[in-house]
């Protein structure tokens, strides 16, 4: 049984009604069943699909569907990477998804103007000026995965370690006995943040890495 | 109706009732009764909304209304909140300012969203409307404070400055002192997203003694917690308080002071602000929490034990944002506390971790979906849920009109049964006969969507991400969403037929956003060639899809309902498909 649609075009006393373009087909709302697509996860189950309580205006037909085919299914233009999770997840060089999980990230451009003679100024040094994000990479030594941190609900030292522990499960106890926290500056040096003011770890950090001592 | 009681009237007679009638709805239909309504009608409306600013033309409507004194405005399409629009898409108030400029001198509110505004509009505005007295920016982006300090000094009716989330380049607190010190009628002032470590804390105190009607202060996080308790003792009367930094080394004697401030605030009902928080400096707050109805902790980093001791503190909240440090236990324990409940949303922590870092799971929205029954509207993330969570919220919470769902991981399956969650959202659809916006996440197939077509008859905006098998879901959708007026989707197998055999269903609604799905280049051009009031745009970063082949799929499309043709602020890469098929090029 197939499922006939057209292309449904608002009623107005000037459209044609029933015209025969090089598409039309006649349209059948017939109880169609349509077949579930393969998709990630869905079993192939038949579903009724009741056209008939649809109120089908007379629309210019375009389009012929048929969804008995399980071929059809696979749209001819599908993206490679729509079906497959694992290769959809590494976009955006490899850094993750834009915009997901949709979370409001401060966006930051770089200011085209400088206004009055005043310059530009690191006006903005609670937001990370240069990124497009208040997210920073942090590693541990001896783990292959990179996760991310918003600095920008950090205001001290003690509060991005706490998080930091919680983020790898690391005591406060092996903490103090065992690691340390680095950074790579924006001129690509790396340097302990010890006895380095906040404003400045965070003005001036790119990258963060958890060294064992 | 006979001709001669119509006339019976005059025209002033008509204009005070429909001065009774306020919504945009209700004026619309009475300017659709006769042409003498309409005419009258349209000399007497006030207020103007715009949910897409490229929907008409600002000479279309000045034309149509010529004596507006408040005009509401938006932009960008929703996803550019989260960097799927690229940056100079358009949404340019610009032009709209312009226009009004000339034509509506008294004008007395803008309120904007997701736009893009620039000193040089703000001066305008400063410059233009001699009663001007509300503007909301509502995330937009484009200005300084150069230009708010232009409002400042010119607006002497100025009532409400609300800068929420806007994206303003923040040359310091010096704007403030812009405003004379003969202005006194500030009633609402919102910066808290400015970013600058400066603020001039001396103008903002003298600013806020002078405004005795100031009702909402939202401050930035440049304000330091010390100076909180002189604030709030030139402005007890506030009724929403935001604060800067709440953290600081504790000494007791600012302690103290910043509770004595607190309690004399008899009138405070909303919190937020609370960067940095330092636990200890909580309880000053305690004094008030018995009568807030609004806490927004989406800036606080303090365990669920923290947490809870405060919310315990708050019987009478509605409306709460937290983080998902509050974890199910902290969940459970609102949901005993907090029994007038209306809004909560839990935003993640670690959004881009792989492993929760926190105790947060579909147990906790459950818990506060069983306890409190005037929940209205949910925000969750979550990196695990279940179908018969799903259908236990659903059961017992048949009031919601909002419900965004954001499990972390796409694709995720109920974690019980490892199946779909169709049947949860389903019944979502099903026993929330009220529900305005629905968000969805987690494996779904096109079976889901065909309850959401057959249920959500209420329905007006649907995110969409991940999900679906085939064309036929997005059908679902189009075809039953009867109320359905915001579409966005992202990254879901939905093709051509869907969108062709749906096409004056786009009529109907304001936008469809369409990104990383399989709309291919040739269905676009299509429907821009046979749907002349709707404008068909292909974004797409990597160069001009007709330099590939029709039915290649397009990155992004953005499709809105428009009376006012194709817009000419195009970016280079953004096109129209418009009748004759041609590109149109910027």
């Amino acid at each position: 049984m197939e499922l006939h649609l057209g292309l449904a075009l608002p009623t107005n006393p000037f459209s044609p009604i029933g015209y025969e373009g090089p598409f039309y087909t006649n349209v059948n709302t017939s109880n169609g069943s349509c077949s579930s697509g393969g998709g990630a996860g869905g079993s192939k189950k038949r579903r009724g699909f009741d056209e008939e309580t649809r109120v089908v205006p007379k629309t210019l037909r375009l389009l012929l569907w048929k969804t008995d085919q399980p071929d059809d299914e696979d749209d001819p233009n599908d993206l490679d990477n729509s079906s497959s999770s694992s290769s959809a997840i590494l976009k955006n060089d490899g850094e993750g998804l834009v915009g997901w999980p949709p979370v409001k990230a401060w966006r930051k451009k770089p200011r085209r103007h400088v206004h009055n003679g005043r310059g530009r100024g690191r006006a903005n040094n609670n937001r990370m000026a240069a990124s497009k994000s208040t997210y920073v990479k942090v590693k541990m030594e001896g783990n292959a995965i990179a996760r991310k941190i918003d600095l920008s609900v950090h205001g001290s030292f003690e509060s991005l370690s706490s998080t930091l522990m919680r983020m790898f499960n690391i005591t406060e106890e092996h903490w103090q006995k065992s690691f340390k926290l680095a950074y790579q500056d924006r001129e690509g040096d790396w340097l302990l943040a010890e006895n380095v003011p906040w404003r400045t770890f965070t003005r001036s950090l790119k990258c963060i890495k958890l060294i064992r001592r | 109706m006979q001709k001669k009681v119509a006339c019976s009237f005059p025209d002033e007679v008509l204009e005070h009732v429909f001065s009774f009638i306020q919504s945009d709805k209700d004026r619309n239909a009475v300017s659709m009764v006769c042409k003498s309504w309409y005419e009258i009608e349209r000399w007497c409306r006030r207020k103007i909304f715009i949910g897409n600013c490229y929907a008409v033309s600002p000479r279309m409507v000045i034309r149509r209304f010529p004596k507006v004194r408040s005009i509401e405005l938006k932009g960008k399409p929703h996803f550019a909140d989260f960097n799927l629009v690229p940056d100079g898409w358009g949404g340019y108030v610009l032009p709209w300012i312009a226009e009004m400029a000339g034509a509506y001198p008294w004008l007395e509110e803008i309120r904007l969203k997701r736009m893009v505004v620039t000193d040089e509009c703000l001066e305008l505005i400063a410059k233009s409307f001699k009663n001007f007295k509300v503007l909301v920016l509502f995330s937009c982006e484009g200005f300084s404070t150069d230009g708010l300090a232009a409002i400042a000094a010119s607006c002497m009716n100025l009532r409400e400055l609300d800068l929420r989330d806007s994206d303003v380049d923040d040359l310091g607190g010096h704007w403030l002192s812009h405003f004379p010190e003969t202005y006194t009628s500030l009633v609402s002032l919102n910066s808290s997203c400015l970013g600058s470590d400066e603020v001039s804390l001396s103008a903002l105190e003298r600013l806020v003694g002078r405004c005795t009607n100031l009702r909402t202060l939202r401050l930035n996080r440049a304000v330091p917690l010390d100076k909180i308790a002189n604030i709030l003792g030139r402005a007890p009367q506030l009724v929403d308080f935001g604060t800067g930094t709440y953290g600081a080394d504790l000494q007791s004697d600012v302690f103290s002071s910043l509770a004595g401030a607190f309690s004399s605030c008899k009138e405070l009902r909303s919190l937020s602000g609370f960067w940095d928080v330092v636990p200890a400096y909580l309880p000053a707050i305690y004094p008030v929490c018995s009568r807030l109805t609004s806490l927004n902790l989406s800036y606080v980093t303090i365990q669920s034990p923290d947490l809870v001791k405060l919310l315990r503190h708050c019987p009478s909240l509605q409306r709460l944002l937290v983080l998902d440090y509050i974890e199910d236990s902290g969940l459970e324990a609102l949901s005993s506390s907090c029994k007038d409940l209306q809004e909560l949303r839990v935003f993640p922590s670690d959004p881009f971790g792989e492993e929760p870092n926190v105790s947060l799971t579909e147990q906790g929205l459950v818990s506060v979906c069983l306890a409190c029954p005037k929940l209205q509207s949910v925000l969750y993330f979550c990196r695990r849920m279940s179908n018969v969570a799903l259908v236990t919220i659903a059961q017992n919470c048949p009031n919601l009109t909002r419900f965004r769902l954001c499990i972390i991981e796409p694709r995720t399956a109920d974690f019980l049964t490892l199946e779909p969650l169709d049947v949860g959202f389903g019944a979502i659809v099903e026993h929330c006969k009220d529900l305005r916006r629905l968000s969805l996440s987690g494996l779904l197939t096109d079976r889901v969507f065909e309850y959401i077509g057959r249920y959500a008859k209420k329905l007006e905006m649907l995110s969409v991400a991940f999900a679906g098998e085939s064309d036929l879901g997005l059908h679902h959708v189009l075809s039953g969403c009867e109320s359905l007026r915001k579409l966005e989707i992202r990254d879901c197998p939905f093709g051509d037929k869907a969108l062709l055999a749906n096409a004056a269903k786009l009529e109907t609604m304001r936008s469809l956003w369409m990104s990383s799905c399989a709309v291919s280049f040739g269905a676009c051009k299509l429907l821009g060639q046979k749907m002349p009031r709707l404008n068909v745009e292909v974004i797409d970063e990597s160069g001009p899809p007709d330099s590939r082949p029709d039915s290649c799929p397009v990155d992004k499309l953005y499709i809105y309902r428009s009376v006012a043709g194709p817009r000419f602020d195009m970016p280079p890469f953004v096109w129209t498909m418009d009748e004759d098929s041609a590109l149109q090029v910027s």
